[in-house]
């Protein structure tokens, strides 16, 4: 199910908060049951590795701090032993799970493909949904446990809940269990946390559904058109159409989490501060996808030895992470390729000119604002020939003649051109912060309505209508 | 105690306007609409009644019985594979999913067959569409049936032309047609399409952009006013969740004919709906090629081999199964720009020249001849 569906909109979502304020004694009973129904509706199978994966996890933890009971000789040191296998063997479980669903065929062909022959056979598993970020709340909840970060563990029904949750499950943010694990034991939900709360879902539908999906469909136009002979400003039109695209479904799909979490009683972290108005690209990544940029941080690159053992480590550090969180998006190497641009670009920015650039007001933003379009485009296109093309019309480089021209540039920006200017006012921080500043005025009310029907009329209209295509 | 009561009540109203304005517009839709799905379905419903009313009345316009007695018989024998269908469910299922396999090899035989056949009895066999059928699947959509065949391009002896031959030709169609505007590079072809474009939208007034200026034009107008000596009408993907095959069909013959009233002695090509690669060919929904094979073998019947031919274009792009080949696209729907060109080169080899048409027509279209419009 995703949140911005008539099903969840109109049937999940009203029952749920209904039955959640009935039974404020058994909330996570009620939200753990809903989250499972959640996500079963659309993955009826993998509902039961997610399951098998919580108890699995909950079993390790436990053996982790599993005390005793008759006295044993240096008993701290083999507490100590039993603490370092299990979550080496439980990191090792759970990435393995990942491994298998998300990046074997990838592996495998890679190999098959480099050997010249296919001894390796390729599975063709469904990746199932979410489980790259729920792998990741698993394996940072047991490593704080190991640090011992976490005051008191979860049971085995607050970790449930902590993994399962809806608002978070599918597509981030990545909450750790500290965050939460106050309000996992027992929350209060507010009359103004409700109001609140739906007030961000509707902000985060509205730039899913009247923004990305928008926006996407000029990058569809173009794509579809072919990369390869595009007009070298079709071609950043296009780059800019994806750019928003991803930032506003992605975002959008953050902020109607913390809504959500709002709406339950949780404070979900934020995701996103604006990451388009940076100056440099380590800047970018300190207010992109935030969440995983610190899960990198806290339970890769620190561990690694970050930046405290001289500069060849430090470089060595920043590649691992590069490659691992280029790997994190997707199993296709256009995505290490992705990984690596950024972890070239950013090392040359930690050695030179990265500093002077988060000063300079003018220059560093015409710097991000022109190469993070170029780095979405080596994410957007998983064929190498493609990609290759299409970063030659970005510079105006044609193998053959140009096929799409001036004539369609016209008629792009003819038809999307309010919207591009829509994308742009809202990738600044002014909309967000003129929605705090008035956010209880009755024409935000109002404003707010009027986002809510329009999107649900889009999403009533758009694929999710099986009377109406045309589209073609 | 009942004080208090109103007490929160008015505080909860005070404090959250937008829970309770999204809930109570919520309801009302609910209760004035009858839930979001149903109100679709009302919509589309009266959509199809509003067509299907129509219709009918059109037909009986036309004065000309045998014209009318041919297009009962066209629409009820498409109505038929549907009852055929019904007969075989006992064991479609086993055969779901070879059936399209099996489409194309006996269409890839019969292509060779139809073109020794057409060899050795060329006069007899020249005006006829071809189908190969095969046995059709269950199918469970109100939209559509197997039509249990494949129409083939119209036998006729098409001669070789070159860009000038399009000057007098225009396209009406949906996005596919958007793409030969933009790409194939007619440049002296009229272009008449939009995306989203339908059959029934086609002739609604102002309804139409003209890719030349840009700007929405009245179909209607256009063809009463300018002379074409070729249309080419390429129209079925947005019909595929809207309507039936059956209802589709008399909608493009009401189209046809009045185009042939407006144009005397105009060249109708009736161009066949590419297929959909197997990405995004899903039997789940009405969007798959089962569905656009009904509707192309629809139009197909209206071609007769003398003013109005059916050209099949999907042995260009799709494999043995009927695909579209997935190199050539990036959506599942629409081709690369850079694979008009194969597309352009179908359509020079298909050239009907206008004088045979009088041969077999024989009078009634003189005043025409010769002309290569005005445009």
């Amino acid at each position: 199910m995703l949140f911005s569906s008539v099903g969840f909109l109109f049937r999940f979502l009203p029952i749920f908060i209904i039955i959640y304020l009935m039974f404020p004694k058994y909330r996570n009973i009620v939200l753990l049951t809903g989250s499972l129904i959640f996500y079963g509706v659309g993955e009826p199978f993998f509902v039961l590795l997610l399951l098998l994966s919580v108890l699995v996890n909950y079993g390790f933890t436990r053996y982790m701090f599993w005390e005793p009971r008759y006295p044993q000789s240096n008993r701290k040191k083999k507490a100590a032993r039993r603490r370092k296998r299990a979550i080496i063997l439980v990191i090792a479980l759970d990435l393995s799970v990942l491994f298998v669903f998300k990046y074997w065929d990838f592996a495998a062909g890679s190999i098959n493909a480099a050997a010249g022959k296919g001894f390796l056979p390729l599975l063709s598993l469904a990746l199932p949904l979410g489980i790259s970020f729920y792998t990741f709340q698993m394996i940072s909840y047991q490593i704080d446990c190991y640090r011992g970060t976490i005051e008191t563990r979860a049971g085995l029904l607050s970790f449930a809940t902590y993994i399962c949750m809806f608002p978070q499950l599918i597509a981030g943010p990545i909450v750790r269990y500290g965050e939460v694990a106050e309000r996992m034991e027992g929350r209060r939900v507010r009359i103004r946390d409700l109001e609140n709360g739906l007030k961000l879902f509707t902000l985060g539908l509205g730039l899913k559904v009247l923004l990305a999906n928008q926006i996407g469909t000029l990058w569809n136009l173009i794509m579809t058109a072919g990369a390869g002979r595009l007009h070298p400003l079709v071609a950043w039109l296009g780059a800019f159409a994806y750019s928003f695209q991803i930032y506003f479904d992605f975002w959008g799909y953050s902020v109607m989490a913390m809504g959500l979490g709002k709406m339950l009683g949780f404070s979900i972290p934020r995701n996103f501060d604006h990451p388009y108005t940076s100056r440099s690209l380590s800047e970018f990544w300190r207010r992109w996808h935030m969440t995983l940029g610190s899960w990198f941080k806290e339970y890769v690159y620190i561990p690694l030895g970050g930046s405290r053992k001289g500069n060849g480590r430090t470089i060595c550090n920043l590649l691992v992470v590069w490659a691992l969180t280029g790997l994190w998006h997707g199993a296709a190497w256009n995505f290490v390729l992705w990984g690596i641009v950024f972890f070239l670009l950013i090392s040359l920015e930690k050695r030179t000119f990265g500093k002077w650039m988060e000063k300079s007001l003018v220059l560093g933003h015409v710097y991000t604002v022109l190469l993070i379009p170029v780095t979405w485009v080596i994410f957007a296109i998983t064929d190498m020939g493609q990609l290759a093309g299409y970063l030659g019309n970005l510079v105006g480089y044609h193998r053959e003649g140009i096929l799409v021209g001036t004539t369609q540039l016209v008629r792009y920006l003819k038809e999307y051109g309010a919207l591009i200017i829509a994308c742009v006012i809202f990738a600044t921080p002014l909309p967000v912060n003129l929605y705090w500043k008035w956010k209880d005025r009755w024409f935000v009310v109002l404003i707010l309505l009027g986002i809510f029907w329009w999107s649900v009329r889009e999403i009533v209209l758009g694929s999710n209508n099986p009377f109406l295509y045309f589209r073609f | 105690m009942n004080r208090n009561k109103i007490r929160t009540f008015l505080e909860i109203i005070y404090n959250c306007p937008f829970v309770l304005l999204v809930i109570f517009t919520s309801v009302v839709f609910l209760i004035f609409f009858d839930g979001t799905e149903g109100r679709e379905d009302g919509k589309n419903v009266a959509a199809l009644r509003m067509i299907e009313e129509k219709s009918p009345a059109k037909e009986n316009d036309i004065t000309d019985k045998e014209e009318q007695k041919e297009d009962s018989s066209i629409v009820e024998e498409v109505q038929k594979p549907k009852e055929q269908g019904e007969k075989d469910v006992k064991n479609a299922g086993t055969r779901k999913e070879n059936t399209i396999g099996i489409k194309k090899d006996l269409k890839c035989k019969t292509d060779n067959k139809s073109a020794e056949i057409s060899g050795k009895q060329e006069k007899e066999k020249k005006h006829a569409t071809e189908f190969v059928e095969y046995t059709p699947i269950e199918t469970d959509s109100r939209y559509y049936s197997d039509a249990g065949k494949i129409a083939l391009t119209t036998v006729y002896d098409y001669v070789l032309e070159n860009e000038s031959y399009f000057n007098d030709a225009a396209f009406l169609g949906d996005s596919r047609t958007l793409g030969i505007s933009d790409y194939a590079g007619l440049e002296g072809a009229d272009f008449f399409c939009d995306n989203g474009m339908t059959i029934y939208k086609l002739l609604e007034d102002d309804g139409v952009t003209y890719q030349k200026t840009g700007e929405k034009v009245d179909m209607k107008e256009i063809l009463q006013e300018k002379h074409y000596g070729k249309i080419y009408i390429m129209l079925g993907m947005n019909e595929l969740g809207y309507g039936d095959t059956p209802m589709y069909l008399r909608q493009y013959l009401k189209v046809i004919r009045q185009i042939k009233e407006w144009q005397p002695g105009v060249i109708i090509y009736v161009m066949a709906n590419l297929h959909v690669s197997q990405e995004k060919n899903n039997m789940e929904t009405e969007f798959n090629n089962i569905n656009i094979n009904d509707k192309n073998v629809a139009s197909a019947r209206l071609a007769n081999g003398s003013d109005v031919f059916y050209l099949d274009c999907n042995p260009l792009f799709t494999d043995e199964e009927g695909y579209l080949l997935a190199e050539l696209t990036f959506d599942g729907v629409h081709l690369y720009a850079q694979h008009y060109d194969k597309w352009r080169d179908f359509l020079f080899a298909h050239g009907v020249e206008r004088e045979e048409i009088q041969q077999t027509e024989g009078s009634g279209q003189t005043e025409t001849s010769g002309v290569p419009g005005d445009s």
